[in-house]
Parts: C-alpha cells; sequence; structure tokens
C-alpha cells in the first residue's frame, strides 16, 4: 500500500474529529481501516485521546460560586451608587453649555467693555472669551480623571493582591 | 436549514437576548444564575489555560466583575459562553502582558503549578475510583506537556464544543489558524496519552 494513501487517512482521521469530512472521504477512510492496522490504530487512539479529554473532570473549589456572586453583587452596589454622581456630573455639563451658549452674546459684550477701558488687544479678549467657554469642559475633563485614576489604583490594589 | 434545527437554533438565539437584556439592566439575579450555570465549564477552562487552580480562582472572580461592567457590550447575537471565554482570556493576556511574559505558555509556572486535584464522585467503588484517578491524572498531566494555545483551542472544541467559527471569534485569530491549531493539540495530545500510557 502506498505512503499517500495512509497520509491520507491520517489527514481524513484528524479532520473528522476537528471539522467534519464529506461523505465519499467517509466511506474511503471506512474501507480503509478496515483492512489496514496501522491507520486503525491511529484512528482508536485519536478517539481515546478525545473521550478522555472529554471525561477528565477538574473539581470546583468549595464556594466559589457563592464567593463570586457575593463580589459580584458588592461590585454591582458600588456601580449603582456611582451612577447618580456621574447622571449629576453630566447635567451639570449640559446645564453649563446651555447657558453659555445662551449668554454668549452678553458676555462677549461684557468683555468687550472690559476691553475698552483697560485698552486689552483684541486677541487677548478672544483667548479669555474661549478660556471663559472651556472652564465648565475642563472642571468634566479633572473630574473625569481623577475618578479614573482612583478606579485604577483600586484594580491596581486588588491585583497586587493577586 | 432542518426543523429541529432551527428551531434550537432560534431557542438558543432567545436566551442569548434575554441574556444580553439583563446584562444591560445588570440584573443581580441573572448574574447569579449566569454564574452557577457556567462555574464549572469557565472554571475548567481557566485551570487549562493558566496551568493553576489559585490564578484560575482568581481570574474567574475576576471575569465575572468584568462581565458585570461590560455586560452592555454583549449584543445577544453570539452565544454568550463565547463572550464569556474570550472576556476571561483577556483578562489571563492583559494580566500576562503585566507580567511582562512572552507567550501562553509563559502562564504555567512550573514551579508555582500544583497538581491538578482530581475526582470521580460519582462512581462508588473504590477500585474504580483508585483507577478512574490515575487516568485523570494520566490525562492531566499530559494536558501539561501540550503547549498552552494547544491546550486551549482542545478545551474550547471538544470540552466547551465551540464552533471553529466562534473559537476564532474567541480567540480573535483566522479561522485556518484555529484549524491548524486543533489539528497540532489533537496530534500533540495523542502523543502525550500514548507517551504517558506506555512509560
Amino acid at each position: 500500500m502506498s505512503e499517500n494513501v495512509h497520509d491520507r487517512a491520517l489527514k481524513l482521521i484528524g479532520q473528522a474529529r476537528v471539522e467534519g469530512i464529506a461523505e465519499a472521504d467517509s466511506t474511503w477512510l471506512r474501507a480503509h481501516v478496515e483492512t489496514c492496522d496501522f491507520c486503525a490504530e491511529h484512528a482508536r487512539q485519536t478517539d481515546r485521546a478525545l473521550r478522555l479529554l472529554r471525561t477528565s473532570a477538574i473539581p470546583l473549589p468549595e464556594g466559589l460560586a457563592s464567593r463570586t456572586q457575593f463580589r459580584v453583587r458588592l461590585r454591582a452596589q458600588e456601580l449603582r451608587e456611582r451612577e447618580p454622581r456621574h447622571r449629576l456630573m453630566w447635567i451639570t455639563c449640559g446645564v453649563s453649555w446651555a447657558l453659555g451658549v445662551s449668554t454668549a452674546p452678553y458676555v462677549w459684550r461684557i468683555f468687550e467693555r472690559v476691553g475698552q477701558h483697560t485698552g486689552a488687544p483684541k486677541i487677548i479678549l478672544q483667548l479669555s472669551f474661549g478660556l471663559w467657554w472651556a472652564i465648565p469642559a475642563l472642571i468634566a475633563g479633572a473630574v473625569m480623571l481623577i475618578e479614573n485614576a482612583r478606579q485604577a489604583s483600586a484594580t491596581g490594589w486588588q491585583e497586587q493582591e493577586r | 436549514m432542518s426543523g429541529p434545527c432551527l428551531f434550537f437554533s432560534t431557542l438558543m438565539g432567545d436566551d442569548a437576548k434575554s441574556i444580553a437584556r439583563g446584562l444591560q439592566k445588570r440584573d443581580p439575579d441573572l448574574l447569579d444564575r449566569l454564574i452557577e450555570q457556567y462555574q464549572y465549564r469557565l472554571f475548567r477552562y481557566l485551570v487549562y489555560v493558566t496551568g493553576s487552580r489559585e490564578r484560575a480562582e482568581d481570574f474567574f472572580q475576576e471575569t465575572w466583575i468584568r462581565v458585570l461592567e461590560r455586560g452592555h457590550q454583549f449584543d445577544g447575537k453570539s452565544k454568550f459562553e463565547a463572550w464569556l471565554f474570550a472576556i476571561a482570556r483577556h483578562l489571563v493576556i492583559d494580566w500576562q502582558r503585566s507580567k511582562k511574559a512572552q507567550s501562553l505558555d509563559m502562564l504555567t509556572d512550573p514551579e508555582q503549578e500544583h497538581p491538578l486535584q482530581l475526582a470521580d464522585e460519582s462512581d462508588p467503588s473504590p477500585l474504580h475510583q483508585v483507577l478512574s484517578q490515575e487516568t485523570q491524572e494520566n490525562v492531566q498531566a499530559s494536558l501539561q506537556k501540550i503547549p498552552a494555545i494547544y491546550r486551549e483551542v482542545l478545551v474550547l472544541r471538544f470540552q466547551e464544543e465551540l464552533q471553529i467559527e466562534e473559537m476564532a471569534g474567541v480567540l480573535s485569530i483566522p479561522l485556518s489558524t484555529v484549524k491548524s491549531r486543533l489539528y497540532r493539540g489533537l496530534e500533540a495530545l495523542r502523543g502525550a496519552l500514548q507517551g504517558g500510557a506506555t512509560s
């Protein structure tokens, strides 16, 4: 029997278990395995390996599920408590943006008047006006950075424990 | 697709969708149920990937915390277990990166690793229990001889019974790579078990 025939059979034995093979290939393989002891043994060993893998048991640590459920519930509570704070921050951002838009013409007039009194160049006034606009966003950004840093340090602490 | 297959797949889709809805709301009862339901499969996967029961236990808890936090990202279009294993795998890889390891194989530290404790509680015969335990230990020892990337695909395919496409999603690798890892893994497992049996 040529070596190519065995190579094909061994390839099909693996393929049949991993992704399945066509009916024609399956028929050919069955016929070959019936007459070839080497390939039949290979198929038996492969099936035995898979059977052992499928039936191998790993005992669960005692109380793992209940400990995890407890931790998950605690974390869920933490997240729920944090939600109103986040909501409040977004509402504040929204209100400050709306106020900024609606009062922009008046504020610009105030800046112009200050400019007339102090004789400051227009570019300084424009920059100051821009900065005044950016203040709420800067504060929101700072709050989020602090919050993220706090969360990261809490995660780092948990990982160190691990 | 045949009638029963279509019915089954629709049922699974509905299940995944209801899980997705519950996770969006961070429903604690749903999470309790999911932890109960998937505890064995997730723990087994983590043990095989990390090669250590202690680490697997830590990652098990961390995975469910991540499921709670990122639950809104699960859209219910794929199987929940595929998403769950992907989360667990990312956690292990992140941890591995933080330890500056080079590959998934580095997760197994032979000096720290404890031999897996095996049990077959369903078997009443003491002789059978001993024989079964020996076989189990042989399987575990053989699995530990296989590189982790092959061990992982074997577990996902033949224990968790994920489809090759789902595995590609979990592992973030092309289908062809999943298949070649499976072929090599299967060969390695066969060889390792044969070696164990003859030694």
